[in-house]
């Protein structure tokens, strides 16, 4: 349904997609996933016909974007980033608007726009000026004008970046009502609504393509596992330091991350391969060194880890995703795993073996 | 959303699930152009662009007209709507074109909305178009506003000061209808070459006024030189219009500046695609 065929893109001297190939099926919904700058909406918008590849093509439905751009276009439905809408329209006019630039006639509008608005749940703002609305409603806006002529490809771009988690909750609804029948591409920088939503993910970092596949297999791919370690320290007397080295000198340990201190305990996280269990090993170590062992838990990789090993290159960027990263397990004021981009906590210091 | 409503989704019934490449109407040009047009000039009036430009420019030019230096038109005390055909063409150099034609590409690409609009099955010929005629139309409403000064004044229910001859009221509109086509067009490239509307203003009212001003550098020039100024002068093209007379070359003229210039803002537009 959506072929893209090593498209790049390059912004003057920055190549901000290299070589991106994939291949979206009849009726999948898949996430399109990266951290900020990875080249997601370059792709949309590539895909879309809004902005041409430098090189490589794509055809959707078996039209390609260069030779049948219009017959791409009438063929999907597309949410850019941030839902830039014309404000002064009402939502209805601007229903009207985008069906009538589809040729839609009054009444298969009229037909259409009746479902939309359930799916959307925008019947109580139908004649309210877009610009009245609060950004959770205008994405919904967004989404039914992408919606209105019932196209079987839809292509949304971060629809939820903007949106509370209650109104995320409602958004990954919608969107597995829609998704039944329709292929969708969607591109999001929280993982949490990919495996809500998606089946299948793709991930890119830095214009390339790093994972594509099932979550399952995405999830398996590290072929890792992790431990998280808490000793207790009443009286802090321990050294952090000299517990992480004497962990990492534990055959069969590839990392040691100090999580930050919370009261008189002391955390770490442990990765390592997932063909042996080391919790033996680790709290043999525990005993020898006479610590007080706290916790010692063993944890699959989340698709999370599975990701920020893929996009680690793009530490800068991908600042606020290891902030919620380390959020989730501490568990102490903000568990909504909320990954927008003023969700600007700075990362636990590392203590890497 | 109840399971009621994604059923109701899923029965409507055109819905062949997943149908290859459907068969949809082939997108009308002309309808597209309206459309769009039609959203233009309502967002003129939602916005305060419309009143203002109209404003201003009519309180001008009956300020210019009545009031002021020697020529005004009490002292020269003729039956005449010269005064305002001097003035206009200044008008909608400076102001009118470029106040009506800032936002039309400029915001669009500011605030995104061009990105929404150009996705959905639309040629860029349709926008470039569209914005145009969307442009221009306002700036026709204002044409036709003005027309309220040579009606007031000349006719008889109102104060009816004289006898106006009307043929160069009519033939100086269709001057002013030309020169707006061109000025136009000129805006609605700066707009489309920038994301900044107030840049986009400055720049198309600069190069209007300077095509404008050379007109009035014609007399002092002398040889091929002052030839070439009144070639491209907007104000020694407008002038005949002014007097009654309808020159077919500065039709000619008028109307290749619009469309040079409608071509360039195609281009432009269509040049986002490579940046
Ligand atoms: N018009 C542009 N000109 C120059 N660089 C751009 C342009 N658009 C995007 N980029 C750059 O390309 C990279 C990818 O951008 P984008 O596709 O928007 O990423 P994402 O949507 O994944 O956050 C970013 O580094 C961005 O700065
Ligand atoms: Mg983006």
């Amino acid at each position: 349904m959506i072929a893209a065929s090593n498209l790049s893109k390059v912004y003057g001297a920055f190549r901000a997609l290299d070589k991106v190939s994939f291949d979206v099926r009849r009726g999948e919904v898949v996430g399109f996933l990266g951290p900020n700058g990875a080249g997601k909406s370059t792709t949309m918008r590539i895909l879309t016909c809004f902005l041409a590849p430098t090189s490589g093509t794509a055809r959707l439905n078996g039209l390609d974007i260069f030779d049948s751009s219009l017959e791409v276009r009438q063929n999907l439905g597309y949410l850019p980033q941030r839902a830039p809408l014309y404000t002064e329209l009402s939502v209805f006019e601007y229903l009207r608007f985008a069906a009538s630039l589809r040729q839609l006639d009054y009444g298969t509008f009229m037909k259409r726009a009746k479902t939309v608005v359930e799916v959307c749940g925008l019947a109580q703002v139908l004649g309210k000026e877009i610009r009245q609305l609060s950004h959770g409603y205008r994405q919904r806006v967004g989404l039914a004008q992408a919606l209105i002529h019932d196209p079987p490809i839809l292509i949304l771009d971060e629809p939820t970046s903007d949106l509370d988690p209650n109104e995320k909750a409602e958004f990954l609804d919608y969107l597995k009502q829609i998704g039944r029948d329709r292929t969708v591409l969607l591109s999001t920088h929280n993982l949490a609504e990919v495996e809500t939503a998606c089946a299948r993910a793709i991930i890119v970092s830095r214009g390339r393509i790093v994972a594509d596949g099932s979550l399952g297999d995405i999830r398996g791919r590290s072929g890792k596992v992790r431990y998280t370690l808490t000793i207790e320290d009443p009286k802090g007397e321990l050294k952090a330091s000299e517990v992480s080295e004497a962990l990492a000198a534990v055959p069969g340990v590839s990392t040691v991350d100090q999580r930050p201190v919370q009261g008189k305990s002391l955390s770490f996280e442990v990765s390592a391969a997932e063909e042996n269990d080391l919790r033996p090993q680790l709290s043999q170590l525990v005993l020898q060194k006479g610590w007080m062992l706290l916790e010692l838990r063993r944890d699959a990789q989340t698709l999370e880890d599975v990701f920020r090993a893929l996009t680690v290159g793009d530490a800068r960027r991908n600042r606020n995703l290891k902030a919620s990263a380390v959020e989730e397990d501490d568990n102490d004021d903000d568990d909504d795993d909320d990954d927008d981009d003023d969700d600007d906590e700075p990362a636990a210091p590392a203590a890497r073996a | 959303m109840t399971t009621e409503t994604n059923a109701n989704l899923l029965d409507t019934p055109e819905r062949a699930p997943a149908a290859p490449a459907r068969t949809l109407t082939k997108p009308s040009f002309i309808a597209n152009v309206v459309t769009i047009a039609g959203r233009e000039l309502r967002s003129y009036f939602d916005s305060l662009t419309a009143y203002v430009v109209i404003g201003i420019t009519l309180l001008a030019v009956g300020g210019f007209m009545f009031m002021g230096d020697d020529e005004s038109f009490w002292k020269t005390d003729r039956a005449t709507m010269v005064r305002m055909f001097e003035m206009l063409p200044w008008m909608i150099a400076g102001i009118v074109a470029p106040g009506v034609t800032m936002r039309s590409v400029a915001e669009e690409k500011r605030s995104g909305t061009l990105e929404l609009l150009i996705t959905l099955p639309v040629r860029d010929s349709e926008v470039i178009l569209g914005k145009y005629i969307g442009a221009m139309s306002l700036v026709l409403v204002l044409l036709a506003g003005s027309l309220l000064y040579p009606v007031a004044m000349f006719t008889k229910p109102f104060w009816n000061l004289g006898v106006l001859d009307w043929n160069p009221v009519w033939s100086g509109y269709l001057g002013l209808v030309l020169l707006s086509l061109a000025a136009v067009s000129v805006g609605l490239f700066f707009s489309s070459i920038t994301e900044n509307q107030i840049v986009a203003f400055f720049l198309s009212s600069f190069t209007l006024l300077a095509l404008t001003a050379i007109g009035k550098a014609v007399g002092s020039v002398q040889g091929w030189g002052g030839d070439v100024l009144a070639f491209v002068s907007i104000l020694t093209r407008f002038q005949p219009f002014a007097k009654g007379l309808i020159d077919i070359r500065a039709v000619v003229y008028f109307l290749s500046i619009a469309a040079i210039f409608l071509a360039a803002s195609f281009r432009s537009l269509e040049s986002r695609k490579w940046s």
